[in-house]
Parts: C-alpha cells; structure tokens; sequence
C-alpha cells in the first residue's frame, strides 16, 4: 500500500458473512494493516470502492456505524459481475478497500430533532449506519422512528437490527412487507401509506430515506403530504459509480458528481433535475 | 529573456540535441493517422502537413488504457504494487493551442481535491512547445471558445511559423528555461514579433465556424427539459463514442482488472456517456435513452463543467465534427440551443 | 434524381404513407453529407443525391420502429434486404427509394492524389468519366475511378436490389474486382508471421469507440457480446489483443451479413483497413456457401438456418 495514490486499495480480511436474504449478504470486516485501521475514520453515509482481485471494483456505503469501529460492514445484492464474486466471499478471504468518499448524513442538521427514518429493501444499510449512532447518542435527539420494508417477509434485511431496535426503547420501530406469507403476522403494506398511517408530525422534524427510486419516489410524496419541505427531507441519490472522487464521469447529474457531492441530498437540493433523470 | 528563432533546415539539428536529454515527441503519420510520435529524422517534414493530430494531446497525459497497479496473491495474500509513469522528462512539439488548452482544462479536474497521480506526474513531466496555427482547418471553431488559434497561453513555447523560420516564444518560466539551453537559435527582431503578430490575426481571421456562448448555461439550463429539441438533433446519432474519445476534454473513464485473481493488472481505460452501459445500473438506467446521452454530453461540457470550474469543456478543436460518421455538428447544436 | 426524390418524399408524407423519411441532407463538413430524418415536409427541401452520399442508412428504421421512407444505394439496399431478411424490418414499413449509383467519392483519396487536404479544396466537379479538382485555385483533374471507395470499385449491385421507386436509371454493373480487392490480396500473399504483425499493428491503433460496429448495419444485436460480462468474453479496454479479438469476434457475427458497405472502415478514426476483413469473410461465405447477404429477401439467412441435405453430420 503506497501513501498517496487515491487508487490503491487497502487490503481487507472478512471476518464474518451473514446473508441477509436470498441475493443480500453483509460482510464484516477488518484492515490487514492494523497502523491503517487506527488512522482510518468515516462518517454514515459515506461509502467506498470494494475490490475483488481480478474481477473488479463496486461501490457500497459502509453500513455499520463509525461509534461501533470494531470492525466494518457492508451489504451487497448480487446483482452483476462483481456483486457475484463479492457474494463468493468466505470468512478470511480478503479484498481490496479504498474511501471512505462522498458526503455524510448532516449530523448538525439532525441534532435535536426528531428523525423519521424511512427504508427499503437493501436501502437499509446505509440508515443504519446513522441508526445506531444515533442510538450511541441517544440523548442529542429528539423521538426517533424507524419505518422499514421489503417486499416479502423473505426479502427483510439485517432482521437482527429489527429485532433489537423493536426490544429496545430508543426508538419507534415500525416493520412492513408488500406481502406477507403464512408466518407472517405483522404489517402489510407499502411504505409511502404506512408512513402516512403512522402520520409523524413534520414539526421539528427530519425525515431520512433511502431505498429504491419507486419507493423514494412515492415516499417523497407521502412526506409531502405530511407537511415535511423539501429542506426537511434527506436522501441518498443511487448512480453508477467507478471512480468514487468525481473524475471518472459516471455519477455525473446536473454540476454535481453523485460520489464526490454526494451521495447524500437534501430533497431541495436535487429536486430540479431528479424529475427529469430519475 | 528575448524570443529567439531558428531556420526550419536547422529544426533536425535542434531536434537531434534536444532528443540526447530527454525524449521529443513531435506530429507523425507514420501509423495511417496523426499523432505524437518520437522525434526521428525521418518524420521531420511535419511542417508542410501537419494540421492537428487525429487523437487528441490528452491521449499523451491520459492514455486510452494505463496500468495502475498490480496485485499479486502470494502465501501472505495480496500484495499490491503502485505502477506510476515513468519519471522521464519529454518535450511535445507542435502541441496547437486548442490542445493545449483543453489539457489544462481537465488538468483542473483531475487536481481536484483527490489528485490523480497518473495524469498529473506525466503533466509534472512535459514540456509543451506550441505551434500556432496559421491556417486553421474548416472545422476549426477556437475563437468562439476565448482561445485563438495562433495565441496560448498554455504551452511552455510558442512556435510561430514565419515562412522560412520558426519564432520561439517563451509562455512559462518551464520554457524559458528550456530555451536558454536551446542551440542554434538567434535573437529575434521586434520586426519578427510584429509580423507573428500579423498572422495571428490573420488566422483569427480566416476562423469561418463560430458559437455564440454568451449566456450559455442558462440557455441550456431552461431547455433542458426540452425533449423534443434533443431528440431531434440526437436522430443520427448512432451512439459510437467517436466524438468522446477524439474529444481533448472528455476524460471520463472505466476501472478493469486483468481476468486473474492470482496475479493481474488493474487498468482504467477510455470510457464514453455515448454508450447506454456507462450509466446501466442492475435496476435502472437514467439514460437508457439515446437523447438523454447526447443531452448529458453536451450539458456536461457546456453547463456543468463550467459550473464547477468556471471554464466550458470544449476548446473547439472540431474534431468531433470532423470525425462523426454521422456529421452530428456541436456548433449546429449549440447554434440551435441559442436560438430556442 | 435529387429533384424527384424531393418530390416522391413529399409525397409520402403528404399521403401519410410513412411516418419519416430518411435520406441525405448537406453536411456541415466540405464534401460531406449528413443523414437527413425528417417526419417535416419543409425539411425535405435539404434532400441532397451526389458523388458524396456514403452513409448507409438502412440502419435507421429499426431504431426508428415507425414507417420509413429511406433512400438507398445499391450496396445499402443488400444491408436492408439482409435485415428484412433476418426480421428486423418489416417490408411493409419500409418505402425504398433507389438511388443507381456510380460510386461514391472517398475523399482521403483525393487528398492523397492531388497532395492536399481537404481544407484546401474548393470544389470537386464531376466531368464525365473524370473529376475536376480545384484546390489553392488551381484545377487537377483526377479519373472518377480513383476517387472512390475501394468497394465501389467491385460494386456488382450499382442498382439497388429492391426498391418501390427507382430515382434514376439502372447502371450497369462494371465491376474491377483487381482493384478492389488488390489490398486483401496483398495480405493474402504475405506470410502468416508479417500478416500477424500487420494486424497487430493496425490493432494497436484501436481506440474501441465501437464505430466500427455502430454504424454496421449487420450489428443490430440488442446487446452485443462485449457488453455482457458475465462471462467476460473480451476485456473492454484498448489493448491490441483485445482489440482483434473483439473485431475477429465481430467479423464472425456478421457473416453472410455483411455486404461490405464499408461503412466500418470509413468511420474508423484511427484508419484500421477493417474492409479487408470483412471482405474477405464475404469471399469465404460465398466460396463455401455459395451466398451472398442481401440479394434476396426471401432468401433464407445462410447462417440462421438448417437444411436436411446438409453434409455435415454435425447438426443432425
């Protein structure tokens, strides 16, 4: 690993692989290098290139939480050519890892407010990064809701989380699926009405939503209606990325570069070109 | 220090001298198309030809494929070993200020804020000599772009063909230096810069193709949502990355790794927002659309890169209307935007 | 020609008879022209026919999924009967306009001829059998035949093969297949290691723009093999083995396709004599298959289907 070549990768060791549901896994893991792991810092939101040696780079958020710096984690949906090798991980299999890039949740932002957090499918793993630390700060907020869904029982990630949130009194934790199955006894549901059901007050309040662009789509709006403006509504904005610091093109949507301006958003920032792009 | 010039017959000897420290790179066709090559004596006689290159200078600081690094998987795992250029000093001759332009145009791009160390220690290690241009071509639009094709301020010296001799003029203190160290050149007279000055613009004069680029950005911002505008001059287009790749200020570009997992390369390469993949994500693409791809080129270049450093990302070289099999025309674009 | 094509273009979309036209407008560049498409019948008036219409068009209407009214030459009508063939565009929905032509004008070989570039031409007129070029104000004259694609001048189709109108009268094909093919058989005659070197060579010069197979009327895959990854058929950056790999792969693909139109050639910016294998891939379908791509439109596509007479075992 050489000192200044933002291309270099660190080694990494996987600690442990947990698979989430049938094309979602979570990877814990570690620097090689412990005088690295000691210099290293990141913030929720931000995310970084994972390589695997001879197949290639991806881009995910680091979805653990920087007051929990034991290890690292990330999530990955097999979905390409990279997702796939990434989901051949075995524990002590390494791979290569630089960032942390882009932006981060707006913690000054958050502060004293009550948050509403409200996610999808895999859109999870970077609100709960910011989840638990909000939960290690606890006393810095306001009431806190956590609204999650997934398609099916089956397609629920990081149930652990859910579970632990839904014990606890930290926060408010509200669990839906498009469609249940036979074990199935809790909430049925899209999120956009189940949000509008559970009706948060927009007083004093902050919503932060992530998952994919439909669910976004109709969530902005049932926030909308719910009385939160566009400067009360935070986000993470999905592109295809490569470079991970605003060279390479690939993320680039009006003058900003999704990965290096981003990838996370104020509503009202990227409310100009988000209806025509996306 | 003075300008200085030289007899065209004397440009082998001075090409000869200056190849024995470093390595001079000048325009050759030796390939079946214009480009930097290495000085040698038999591709001396670029003078009489030699317009632009077909690929443009960026290709000499940002190449279409460049190794980055190497990983080899040994019994203590992966190691991983940085591939930077080679520290070698070259001199480019014959650089047009159009060129010279638009490398410093993306050189602002890729110093920002996360430096890229391929591009900038090849840009640390050339010395550019300008050649400006007395005869521009057909498709030549610099002198809409705040450039002027006999002008830069962007090379290290300025050649000015004079006929019989070429005047050396000193830009950067790089420069300078260099011509210091140059033999076989004489001074030149105050008559000498008077009469390249009388070319200069006769060159700016002879520049038909023009834009108007004044208010630009708003232009583009409030047609933006305009569809049928783009999907009208979009039509031809057949969605090739020529105009990106022969373009001197596109720079965008894709990260592979040599299919091995034991021991490969990891290469970036050319890559172009012509192509539908270049946005493909597994559940989307904003720019499946072939218009969408042609608007975001052209919105990046004259609205966001202008936007973000103050400068259009087109230096109106003209090579991407001379190149498109198609004749998809930028001047007619922007031309068409203006008059929306 | 340029007249009556105005008029029967007019006349279409006047009836209602195709939803566009498709045919050659004035370039932007000297001595070039662009792809006109137009559904405007204002715009029809920039209809241009002339020694200098080299696109091949017959790319258009499957991208365009509407009612065309395209203009054609001879060798481009092969590459739309090839793709009527092979069902990417309806017959019904296509209105050919014919255009008999002599051949086209390449003009790096004017440059290369008279020692000028283009930028000091003023004007190419042609006389007769010859063309007369005015470059720097002073007039060369230079045969017609010298002056064409390399294609053109083993045109055995001048007239095209299938049209609804014909815009001017057939032409006789005079084919010079010496000269046309004088530089595959050059290849042809080296060794195989200064052959292999050549190639190497000319593929290092490969920038993968992918003109080449953009503009290929043949190439009309949904999604062609270097997009797919998962496998990695071929890496997707420059280097030289890849780069032959890919146009080696892509020559296949389009066999008994390919009607060299030259089309990949002339849009290859950095020069790769691509025609000559594409070329010679039509002299090896016509030697071992006897057939040729886009004479027929209700020929079977050689490659896309099987015969019980077959004398390989392979298949059956």
């Amino acid at each position: 690993m050489e000192g200044d070549n933002v291309y270099i990768p660190h080694v990494m060791k996987i600690e442990k692989v947990i698979q989430e549901t049938g094309n979602i896994k979570t990877f814990h893991f570690n620097f090689k290098d412990q005088s690295q792991k000691d210099k290293f810092t990141f913030k929720s939101g931000q995310f970084a290139e994972y390589s695997i040696f001879g197949e290639g780079e991806a881009t995910f958020c680091v979805s653990s939480s920087p007051t929990r710096m034991d290890h690292l984690e990330f999530s990955v949906m097999k979905a390409g050519k990279v997702t796939a090798a990434i989901h051949e991980l075995q524990e002590g299999d390494e791979i290569g890892f630089r960032g942390p890039y882009g932006n981060w949740f707006p913690l000054d932002l958050l502060q004293g407010k009550n948050l509403v957090f409200v996610g999808g499918g895999i859109g999870l793993a970077p609100l709960r990064s910011l989840i638990w630390n909000v939960i290690d700060n606890r006393d810095s907020y306001g009431d806190v809701i956590v609204l999650y869904g997934a398609r099916s029982p089956a397609d629920l990630s990081f149930k652990y989380d859910l579970e632990a949130w839904d014990k606890g009194d930290a926060i408010d934790m509200y669990t839906t699926v498009d469609r249940g199955d036979d074990a199935w006894t809790g909430r049925v549901g899209l999120i956009p009405p189940v949000l509008e059901e559970i009706g948060p007050s927009a007083q004093d309040t902050v919503a932060i939503t992530c998952g994919p662009p439909i669910m976004i789509k109709f969530t902005l709006q049932s926030l909308a209606k719910l009385g939160f403006t566009p400067e009360q509504i935070v986000t993470t904005l999905e592109m295809k990325m490569k470079c991970g610091i605003g060279k390479c093109g690939r993320c680039n949507i009006g003058n900003i570069y999704v990965c290096k301006d981003g990838p996370v958003f104020t509503y009202a920032q990227i409310q100009n070109f988000l209806s025509d792009e996306f | 220090m003075g300008n200085k010039k030289i007899k065209k017959d004397q440009l082998n000897t001075l090409f000869n001298e200056l190849s024995k420290d470093c390595s001079v790179l000048v325009p050759t066709r030796s390939k079946g198309y214009i480009g930097f090559d290495l000085w040698d004596e038999n591709n001396g006689d670029f003078i009489g030809w030699y317009k632009n290159t077909t690929i443009p200078l960026k290709a000499n600081f940002f190449p279409k494929v460049e190794d980055m690094f190497r990983f080899n998987k040994g019994e203590g795992g992966y190691e991983i070993k940085e591939i930077l250029p080679e520290e070698e000093s070259q001199i480019i001759f014959g650089v047009r200020p159009c060129d010279a332009r638009a490398l410093k145009i993306i050189g602002t791009l890729f110093a920002d804020t996360y430096k890229d160390p391929y591009f900038l220690k090849r840009r640390e290690n050339a010395i550019l000599i300008g050649l400006g241009c007395n005869e521009p071509c057909d498709t030549c639009f610099c002198a809409s772009m705040g450039a002027s094709p006999g002008e830069s301020q962007d090379v290290d010296l300025l050649c000015t063909d004079m006929g019989d001799e070429l005047l050396f003029e000193t830009v950067s203190k790089k420069g300078e230096d260099l011509l210091s160290n140059m033999r076989g050149l004489s001074d030149s007279s105050d008559g000498d810069s008077s009469k390249a000055k009388e070319l200069r613009e006769a060159a700016n004069n002879k520049i038909q193709r023009k834009i108007d680029t004044s208010n630009l950005k708003e232009k583009m911002r409030a047609n933006f949502e305009n569809r049928e505008y783009w999907e009208n001059v979009s039509m031809k287009c057949m969605s090739c990355g020529i105009c990106t790749y022969v373009c001197p200020t596109c720079h965008c570009f894709d990260i592979h790794d040599e299919n091995n997992k034991k021991d490969g390369l990891r290469v970036r390469n050319w890559d172009s927002c012509k192509f539908p993949l270049f946005t493909r994500m597994p559940m989307e693409n904003p720019r499946h659309e072939k218009w969408r791809r042609v608007r975001q080129r052209y919105h990046h270049k004259f609205e966001y890169y202008d936007m973000n450093f103050g400068v259009i990302a087109c230096t109106g070289c003209g090579r991407c209307i001379r190149e498109c099999p198609v004749n998809v025309d930028v001047t007619q674009i922007i031309t068409g935007i203006q008059s929306l | 020609m340029e007249n009556r094509l105005k008029e029967e273009a007019g006349k279409l979309l006047k009836e209602g008879k195709v939803d566009y036209i498709v045919g050659y407008g004035k370039g932007s560049v000297k001595f070039r022209t662009s792809p006109l498409i137009t559904n405007k019948e204002e715009e029809l008036e920039n209809l241009v026919i002339n020694p200098f219409i080299a696109n091949n068009l017959s790319r258009y209407p499957i991208e365009l999924k509407a009612r065309v009214g395209i203009v054609v030459k001879g060798c481009d009508s092969r590459s739309l009967i090839s793709l009527i063939q092979d069902k990417k565009v309806n017959r019904e929905d296509v209105v050919i306009l014919g255009v008999p032509c002599e051949g086209v004008v390449d003009i790096k070989k004017i440059e290369k001829h008279i020692g000028k570039d283009i930028d000091q031409i003023e004007e190419i007129k042609r006389e007769g059998e010859n063309l007369t070029i005015q470059a720097n104000g002073s007039n060369q004259t230079l045969s017609f035949k010298d002056a064409i694609f390399d294609k053109c001048l083993g045109c055995e189709y001048p007239t095209p093969l299938e049209y609804d109108v014909l815009l001017g009268t057939e032409i006789s094909p005079k084919p010079d297949m010496e000269k046309s093919l004088m530089r595959i058989k050059e290849l042809e005659n080296m060794d195989a290691t200064d052959r292999w070197s050549y190639w190497r060579e000319e593929f290092s010069k490969c920038i993968r723009c992918y003109g080449c197979k953009n503009v290929c009327p043949a190439c009309f895959c949904e999604r062609c093999f270097i997009d797919v990854n998962i496998p990695q058929w071929v890496n997707t950056y420059a280097t030289w083995q890849d780069n032959l790999v890919f146009q080696l792969i892509r020559t296949l693909h389009v066999a008994g396709r390919c009607s060299d139109c030259g089309e990949c050639e002339r849009a290859c910016p950095v020069g790769i004599p691509l025609r000559s294998l594409q070329r010679k891939m039509v002299e090896e379908v016509k030697d071992l298959f006897d057939y040729e791509a886009g004479v027929d439109k209700d020929a079977l596509p050689v490659f896309t289907h099987y015969e019980d007479t077959d004398p390989e075992e392979f298949i059956k």
